[in-house]
């Protein structure tokens, strides 16, 4: 686990991260946790862009796939509890 | 819900009263809803360990948000609790010597409700006036201290206007005559920085479901150097160091530390946000309508409410008109009186301003798309309600209405 850490992911892994939390993100009933998954998703990879330092990218690699466990554990508990009528935010956009 | 259609579920501005629970939150209290089901006080078992190494771990995450040590930390049911511990609890066992209460108008219900309770048994309380800014006067607050003065109790946020009293301030007022301070952080945690040293503060009111956590579990911030002592209300199996007796809820207490670590996090990404919602959500209003005025600080305030009053509209139609909009005129506690709030009151604000107020709470989750439905449906629906009313029309025409002298009824 230590070792797996100092290594700097990839450019294909990080892609690969970032293109799967979106994924994920679109998957959620919920209006405000979707828009905010895909948000969050986007703000903290152009944040981290800057980042050089290896240990640095592996540290926030490593808890990008974290959240990407809890995106696709909550996707599927909130599709379990959705309530039967959308958010208005979603129905005038279809309509 | 009876006689109401609407599209869809409205969109959520209501982050005062409730937040909700984040998804990384619910993902770490799930599992002691399931398998991890041991009591943590339970000491002859793993499940009992297991809860109980939770536990601590979730107080040392809510401790590091405030700049606590987790010795200090207890958990209760949620802030209206700790409160009531802090307050009365306070005078309680400091009751041969200290007689005397310190507070102020726009308190929180339950901390002005427990300072009733005192005065029923003999001790007396001084209520602070604010300025219509919603902020106290500190050298009022030092007048009033006495030698028998026992609690100083000033919020941090206020829950209705989300005007931020000068803590640090206070704090220094406070250990200058050796008066222990208690400040209800309930609106202000994990969103405006918190540090118990800095501030002095003797103890602290927290509450887990207005920082996107589960409702149903609070702490309370207890200082130990030097130790603030009270008497438990609550008596039983000496649980949290007797303060508070009864099973702590472990999955509740985990969502309350998840929820302050996400909060730690995420605090500057959020309050960036929510700043440029407000500015949005103000500016969007301000550009269409005229007679729109902020209540409280427009410097001091934590950004995520905007508690705004509309001249010549009647505040219930207003909120009845708004059925995609989750808001509401004040406080969840008093919204189903059509009183106006006791907290723009104090403010001094006019009796028809007071009765026109309506609270926005912008949260993490909003998005400027809802700002900009929000802007669009009040403008609407104030623009309606003003065309009816034979207020407006006589204030367009140039009268007055503050001389008309109306006729009793």
């Amino acid at each position: 686990m230590a070792a797996s850490a100092v290594a700097a992911p990839t450019r294909n892994e990080v892609l690969w991260l970032y293109r799967s939390l979106l994924r994920v993100a679109r998957q959620f009933c919920d209006y405000n946790i979707r828009e905010y998954t895909k948000r969050r998703t986007i703000d903290a990879f152009r944040h981290n862009q800057k980042l050089t330092d290896s240990s640095k990218v592996a540290a926030a690699f490593a808890d990008g796939k974290a959240q990407l466990e809890v995106a696709k554990r909550q996707c599927i508990v909130y599709s379990l509890y959705a309530p039967k009528v959308k958010s208005v935010m979603d129905v005038k956009r279809s309509a | 819900m009876k006689g109401i259609k609407v599209a869809g579920r409205p969109l959520y501005l209501d982050m005062q009263a409730t937040s909700p629970v984040d998804p990384r939150v619910l993902d770490a209290m799930l599992p002691f809803y399931v398998s991890r089901y041991g009591n943590p006080h339970s000491r002859t078992h793993l499940y009992g360990w297991e809860s109980e190494m939770a536990v601590e771990a979730a107080r040392s995450q809510v401790a590091a948000l405030i700049g606590a040590s987790l010795k200090e930390i207890i958990f209760t049911s949620g802030a209206t609790e700790s409160n009531n511990i802090s307050v009365k609890g306070v005078m309680h066992f400091y009751k041969e010597k200290r007689r005397h209460v310190i507070t102020t108008q726009t308190e929180h219900k339950c901390v002005l409700d427990s300072c009733r309770h005192l005065q029923q048994e003999g001790f007396e309380v001084t209520y602070l006036p604010v300025g219509s800014d919603g902020i106290i006067d500190l050298e009022r607050l030092r007048r009033e201290i006495r030698p028998d003065t026992g609690l100083v109790s000033v919020m941090t946020v206020n829950n209705e206007i989300g005007v931020i009293q000068p803590m640090e301030e206070i704090g220094r007022i406070c250990k200058e005559f050796s008066v222990p301070f208690h400040t209800d952080a309930a609106q202000a945690l994990g969103k405006i920085p918190i540090d118990v040293e800095k501030w002095n503060v003797s103890l602290m009111s927290l509450s887990g479901h207005k920082v996107y956590g589960p409702k149903g579990v609070g702490a309370l911030y207890m200082r130990r150097r030097p130790r603030i002592r009270v008497e438990p209300q609550m008596n039983g199996g000496g649980q949290e160091r007797g303060i508070r007796s009864g099973t702590v809820p472990t999955p509740l207490v985990v969502g309350m530390g998840a929820a302050c670590e996400v909060a730690m996090k995420e605090m500057e990404y959020d309050d960036k946000r929510i700043t440029a919602l407000q500015e949005r959500l103000l500016n969007g209003i301000r550009e269409k309508l005229e007679g729109v005025v902020v209540n409280g600080s427009v410097e001091r305030r934590y950004a995520g409410n905007l508690n705004l009053s509309f001249a010549y509209v009647e505040g219930e139609s207003l909120l009845m008109g708004l059925k995609e909009v989750a808001v509401s005129s004040g406080s969840a506690c008093t919204s189903a009186s059509l009183e106006p709030s006791y907290v723009l009151r104090a403010l001094g604000v006019d009796e028809d301003m007071a009765h026109t107020s309506i609270r926005y709470g912008i949260g993490r989750f909003t998005t400027e798309e809802e700002i900009d439905r929000a802007v669009e449906l009040t403008v609407k629906q104030v623009e309606k309600l003003r065309e009816m009313s034979p207020l407006y029309e006589m204030v367009k025409e140039g009268i007055d209405i503050k001389q008309i002298h109306w006729a009793q009824h």
